[in-house]
């Protein structure tokens, strides 16, 4: 472990810098200089994502409930990072099948619709980054994604956001356009994304709650919830929130370096 | 000197010149001999106006924390007797962003903006490593 993670820090290892989770605080660090986030902040992320893997019999922490306090008290891992700020470590696989409308309309599931994308690379190295705090590549990756799909925000009923970390998921609805820079807390309260929320976001529990399968976790989840087969976390009338039309999933690599953004709605 | 346990840089074309410098306890940066842009890491092209022409510059080793970390996992064992500790972006005042220590400072001092300037850490015979300190009183008044 630690061999490969030297190896792929490069000359960062040379100062005791590995891996994602120091990058991501990094800019973490940054974003509560700039706009005065912090774990108030992304206590609600974790939190609220965990209320969602605790109705999903396939989620790691299905059977593990996370308050405020149990956060709160929870370890440093890299500052202002604690352990459940960080996303999990999986095994396992997802698969996504994608064919034409025509086709799909003959199956027995009924299919989610790709109705616009968008992506956008900063590509800049963590250290090199002026825009760790933003705006990060979700900013003209959403606009191109809402624009080929010729819907708003406001048409968007539920979000599977990559949340490698809880920073990672204020930051992209930020760069999105939910609410403005530093007024993510006020967003997230009372429950916003969290089952019978306005906003539902990661509906599996996500990265930091279900199982780390990179963008496909994301994804797979926005299609399965289109498509209705989410059981006791099926986003309408069972978790008391808007049986979804369109839900809006993002992905992205590195270190906040490349962001892609897709809009899936129902046929 | 012992053996030193924890990782090394990994001299190569572009960064010997580098290393060679902290030798000599000082940073120096290529400069681009047509736009004047001071940049790292090094490249054999400006990444402001892609000349190739350069040039380099010694920094004063003086700056600011663009941010920073503290580690509270040693994600390599060598590290464990230094937790909690911080690594730092320092925006050096020549422009540079390095990627380095704030030593000499309680991690639960470091701030944002923070001043800051280059302290020699020794750790070989061919290898000396540019950490952050504080910076000092003494050293502003040489500004």
């Amino acid at each position: 472990m630690a061999t490969m993670l030297t190896a792929f820090s490069g000359d960062d290892a040379v100062f005791g810098h590995f891996g994602a989770t120091g990058g991501y605080a990094l800019a973490a660090r940054r974003a509560m200089y700039e706009f005065g986030t912090g774990p108030e902040t992304w206590k609600k992320i974790a939190v609220g994502q965990r209320k969602w893997a605790n109705l999903n019999p396939q989620a790691r922490m299905y059977t593990k409930p996370m308050t405020e306090a149990d956060y709160d008290n929870a370890k440093w891992v890299v500052e202002p990072f604690r352990l459940p700020d960080n996303c999990l470590i999986t095994d396992g696989g997802r698969a996504i099948i994608v064919t034409s409308v025509e086709r799909a309309r003959d199956l027995k599931q009924p299919p989610a619709v790709i109705m616009g994308m968008g992506q956008q690379h900063p590509s800049t190295e963590v250290a090199q980054s002026t825009w760790m705090a933003g705006p990060t590549g979700a900013e003209k990756a959403g606009a191109m994604a809402l624009s080929m799909a010729g819907v708003t925000l406001d048409d968007v009923d539920a979000c599977q956001i990559y949340d490698c970390f809880t920073y990672t998921v204020e930051i992209t609805l930020q760069d999105y356009g939910f609410f403005r820079p530093g007024e993510g807390r006020d967003w997230l309260e009372g429950g916003t994304i969290e089952p019978g929320g306005r906003t539902p976001v990661n509906t599996s529990g996500g990265l930091l709650s279900e199982a780390y399968f990179m963008g496909l976790t994301p994804i797979s989840e926005g299609a399965m919830q289109i498509m209705g087969r989410c059981g006791q976390r099926q986003l309408g009338p069972v978790t008391h929130t808007k049986r979804p039309e369109i839900i809006l999933c993002s992905d992205n690599g590195g270190v906040l370096q490349s962001h892609s953004c897709i809009l899936l709605r129902r046929l | 000197m012992a053996t030193y346990p924890k990782p090394l840089p990994k001299l190569n074309g572009d960064s010997s010149f580098f290393w060679e410098g902290c030798r000599q306890r000082e940073l120096r940066f290529q400069q681009c001999a047509a736009c004047g842009h001071v940049r790292w890491p090094p490249a054999f092209l400006c990444p402001q106006c892609h000349a190739t022409e350069v040039q380099w510059v010694a920094s004063r080793g003086v700056g600011q924390v663009y941010t920073f970390a503290v580690y509270h996992t040693a994600f390599h064992p060598a590290f464990t007797a230094d937790l909690p500790y911080v690594v730092a972006v320092v925006a050096l005042d020549e422009g540079p962003h390095l990627l380095t220590n704030v030593v000499g400072s309680p991690p639960d001092a470091v701030y944002c903006e923070m001043p800051v300037e280059v302290v020699w850490d020794e750790v070989s015979e061919t290898i000396t490593l540019p950490r952050f300190r504080p910076f000092s009183t003494s050293s502003r008044s040489l500004r």
